[in-house]
């Protein structure tokens, strides 16, 4: 791993940034998505239709902006261990879905989101001691 | 689940796989040859247009399907990504990165599962 700046340019801050704005941009797609559904409409398969919702343009800026601190991410941590934890998403969005919306979660799922955050611990331990060294 | 469906999800997910992979080479170059180079440029324009495809693609799926049903195809992207990051770009894949991302891809089936 090369060095890597500090402050708000750090690519751990950066990583984090780029899930918290997929997290946004996910519920965003989904319900603009949802409102837009028309599967009769022609080249609705393209996904194109979307872009009628508004909240399907928010939800486009905040994929950019995690992209673009994806892209900066990307010049440093390597895609083996950057990509795995980024899917912290994946755990983020039902809980967002029962702490925001009160939605319920089944033992199943927790059960899923326990792994999940068990990988994350796993792949981040040995990122953490190589940090340590440098 | 259709065909065609069947086919757009496996299209997503290699378009976002080769996007991801090509973007990261893109920033990989530009570390060494600065962001001016056209190598650079081209791989990035390559990796943003197959994000581009693999967007609106899902964006098509999400309004046929439930978020939850489209998400172990998501998560199914950690292993194709390990994976492919060790053959193509040379990455060291660690036994703990491994079984950290099977875990990972356990979990995320598990919750949309459920």
């Amino acid at each position: 791993m090369r060095d890597r700046p500090s402050g708000f340019a750090n690519p751990w801050l950066q990583l984090t940034l780029s899930v918290m704005c997929v997290f946004v941009s996910e519920l965003l797609l989904k319900r603009g998505a949802s409102d837009t559904a028309n599967p009769a409409q022609a080249w609705s398969w393209t996904g194109v239709t979307g872009l009628e919702s508004p909240l399907v343009w928010l939800g486009i800026i905040f994929v950019i902006i995690s992209f673009i601190s994806w892209l900066y991410v990307l010049r440093y941590i390597p895609l083996t261990v950057a990509f795995p934890l980024s899917r912290v998403v994946d755990i983020l969005v039902p809980l967002g879905c029962w702490f925001f919306l009160g939605e319920a979660i089944s033992p199943r799922r927790w059960c899923g989101i326990a792994l999940v955050i068990i990988g994350l611990a796993v792949t981040a331990k040995p990122v953490a001691r190589l940090e340590e060294r440098l | 689940m259709t065909l065609l469906s069947l086919v757009l999800i496996l299209l997503a997910l290699v378009t976002f796989v080769g996007g991801q992979l090509i973007l990261k080479r893109a920033m990989e170059s530009s570390v060494v040859h600065g962001l001016r180079q056209p190598s650079f440029i081209s791989l990035l324009g390559c990796g943003i247009f197959l994000m581009t495809i693999s967007f609106f693609l899902t964006l098509g799926l999400l309004q046929r399907f439930d978020l939850s049903y489209l998400y172990p195809f998501q998560g199914l992207s950690v292993i194709i990504i390990s994976v492919m990051a060790t053959v193509m770009l040379k990455e060291k894949l660690t036994l703990k990165l491994t079984i950290g991302a099977l875990l990972i891809t356990a979990g995320v089936v598990l919750v949309s599962l459920s």
